[in-house]
């Protein structure tokens, strides 16, 4: 199991189009992958869970990836987010 | 991939949701608008959407999105122009058009099923706002 703490720093947070590449993004690896905040803990290659979470910019989430590339998948998933989408 | 046809009273609503749900879309994603009749009016046309399930379709079978009331009529109709093989591999979603198209954009450009593309789309059914 390989986990992570990143903070959501895109303006729009991890919605709409920024939900979609991140859960394409999970979903090309063979990992399982769960966002958690707070409470709330999401199966990160469902579109609507992610979505669901409202994950805000400053958001603080833990990725939690389990599989055979968790490693690769965890990094990838965190550049994605340290990256900001590809937002400016 | 599964395609996806978005099927409004509104040649314009049916374009806005396939513009928006695009940018959710793996660049090979099939996304057709089949909006409104012939001549621009509104209204749902059912050899319209056949035309656009052809086109979405590239093997996997075609997700249905619909609006209200006629759509679903129309797009059961549509039905009847396809094929046997492509007809068995057709489904309405029963979900709201816009939620339930990004998401079933979103898990059809993943390599997912057509029933787990239409699982998806329902699901948007309780996705909460606020």
């Amino acid at each position: 199991m390989t986990e992570i703490q990143v903070t959501i720093t895109n303006a729009s947070g991890l919605h709409a189009r920024p939900a979609a590449q991140f859960v394409q993004k999970a979903a090309s690896f063979k990992s399982k992958v769960r966002i958690a905040t707070g409470n709330k803990v999401a199966d990160g290659k469902s579109i609507l869970a992610v979505m669901s979470m409202g994950l805000k910019q400053n958001t603080q989430i833990t990725i939690t990836t389990e599989g055979e590339d968790e490693i690769e998948c965890c990094k990838a998933l965190e550049d994605m987010i340290k990256s900001n989408f590809g937002e400016h | 991939m599964v395609g996806v046809v978005i099927v409004s009273h509104s040649q314009k609503v049916a374009e806005g949701i396939k513009e928006m749900a695009l940018q959710m879309a793996a660049p090979q994603q099939k996304v057709v608008a089949a909006g409104g009749m012939a001549d621009g009016g509104i209204g749902t046309d059912a050899f319209k959407v056949s035309e656009a399930i052809i086109s979405a379709n590239t093997g996997d079978g075609v997700a249905i999105m619909v609006d209200l009331g006629s759509a679903v009529l129309s797009t059961e109709t549509a039905f009847e122009f396809l094929d046997d093989e492509l007809r068995a591999n057709v489904k309405i979603a029963d979900a709201p058009i816009l939620e339930g198209a990004i998401s079933a954009v979103v898990e059809a450009s993943l390599g997912s099923s057509l029933t787990a593309v239409i699982a998806t789309a329902e699901g948007a059914r309780t996705l909460n706002k606020c």
